[in-house]
């Protein structure tokens, strides 16, 4: 069900995403990843395209942290932040983190190889049904997400909405 | 620090004066790295800050295209540190200069170059009107890529590590100027195809005027302004 993937820069770093449908502890969740009880980003699936995108913030929040250049305190909320187009450290977290009232979440963790524990210590807690993390489509909301990530129609003859989302991650810091 | 381990398994493509490029995978996806490596001839101080506003420029004049609709490569990733960019490999592509050079003999395919000749007009004005001067337009750093279902092949920018953002028309005759030294040396005897590529630029472009008039200053005096040093 879930998906892990290896970083080529990072070679000790592992990536797993989980996908939950009918989250009832959202609140409970976001609480404990607040407090840093909890090892893993709580991202609201609405605003993502594809896993693709959650593996480029992956990438750049472990490069950031190992260059000492993270702009939030912790690897999993600098993930969330660069999931954002902006700068903007609240507005992120308000866009791309979950709510309390949220039923459907994307767990994400950095882990090494032989983490493989963690996967399932973290699935568990979470009360809802996990699903294949392609079911991302089904959950994402592709209007929101062109309107924030301010995607043109004539952006779209050029590429995918999940390229113009991508590039904007990438570049946000110098723009 | 990027894993020096990446770049053994990485395959080097070209080297030139200011960059490497390698072919690797990154995040699952095919990737070519381009790597500005620091210059010893060069002051450390100078070097780093002429390295890192280039590496800037051309990731902002890469995503002021895209918005724009003109294809160029998606950036997946940038280190400012070592001064790379991971940018998507244009996977099953040729560079307008094969493409030129492989037609040219065959004479039924006149009509085909003169069509991507207008091609490259419309985008160029289109991108001259977004204020992105590409600084280093040649045959080579233009790349076709076939579309499936659809006839036409599209054409994408490549190497935006000289550009730059300028209104002005004398910046945009410039980089004409290059574009047809270099089309002109690289393909003999296309004098009448780039003049086709230059109308369809004429034709398309809101301020193509002004860009035109300068061009033909640029071509009398060459493509520097001032003759200081």
């Amino acid at each position: 069900m879930h998906v892990t993937h290896e970083l080529e820069l990072f070679p000790d770093n592992n990536v797993t995403q989980m996908l939950f449908k009918e989250v009832k502890n959202a609140a409970e969740l976001r609480q404990s990843a607040v407090e840093g009880k909890l090892n893993a980003a709580l991202i609201n699936p609405t605003m993502l395209v594809n896993h693709f995108q959650v593996l480029v913030a992956a990438n750049k929040a472990v490069h950031l942290q190992k260059s000492g250049k993270m702009k939030t305190k912790s690897l999993y909320s600098e993930i969330i932040f660069n999931l954002s187009p902006t700068n903007n450290i609240s507005e992120a977290f308000k866009r791309f983190g979950i709510s309390d009232g949220d039923d459907a979440v994307m767990l994400v963790l950095v882990h090494s190889k032989d983490e493989s524990q963690l996967v399932s210590d973290l699935a568990a807690r979470v009360d809802g049904q996990q699903v294949p993390v392609e079911d991302l489509s089904s959950l994402s909301d592709a209007a929101k997400i062109k309107k924030l990530y301010k995607i043109t129609p004539q952006e779209e003859k050029c590429g995918t909405v999940l390229d113009a989302v991508v590039c904007r991650m990438a570049t946000k810091d110098v723009m | 620090m990027a894993d020096p381990e990446f770049f053994r398994g990485a395959q080097l493509l070209k080297q030139g004066a200011e960059a490497r490029l390698y072919r690797a995978r990154f995040l699952g996806k095919p990737t070519i790295v381009k790597e500005r490596f620091p210059k010893c001839y060069r002051h450390p101080v100078l070097d780093e800050k002429l390295t890192h506003r280039r590496t800037v420029q051309e990731v902002r004049s890469i995503l002021r295209c895209r918005r724009a609709g003109i294809s160029a490569p998606v950036v997946y990733f940038v280190d400012y540190k070592s001064h790379c960019i991971f940018l998507e490999e244009i996977v099953g592509s040729s560079t307008v200069r094969d493409y030129i050079s492989s037609t040219q003999s065959k004479s039924c395919k006149e009509r085909e170059l003169e069509h991507l000749a207008e091609h490259i007009g419309q985008i160029l004005a289109k991108m001259h009107d977004e204020d992105v001067i590409h600084g280093d337009l040649t045959t080579s750093n233009m790349l076709l890529r076939c579309v499936l279902n659809v006839g036409e092949s599209e054409l994408i920018l490549i190497d935006f590590g000289l550009s730059y953002i300028s209104a002005l028309p004398e910046d945009k005759g410039v980089d004409l100027y290059v574009l047809e030294k270099a089309f002109l040396s690289t393909h003999p005897n296309t004098e009448e195809l780039f003049e086709k590529l230059l109308k369809s630029y004429a034709a398309s472009s809101k301020r193509s005027s002004a860009v035109i008039k300068k061009l033909d200053e640029v071509r009398l005096r060459g493509r520097k302004r001032s003759m200081v040093g």
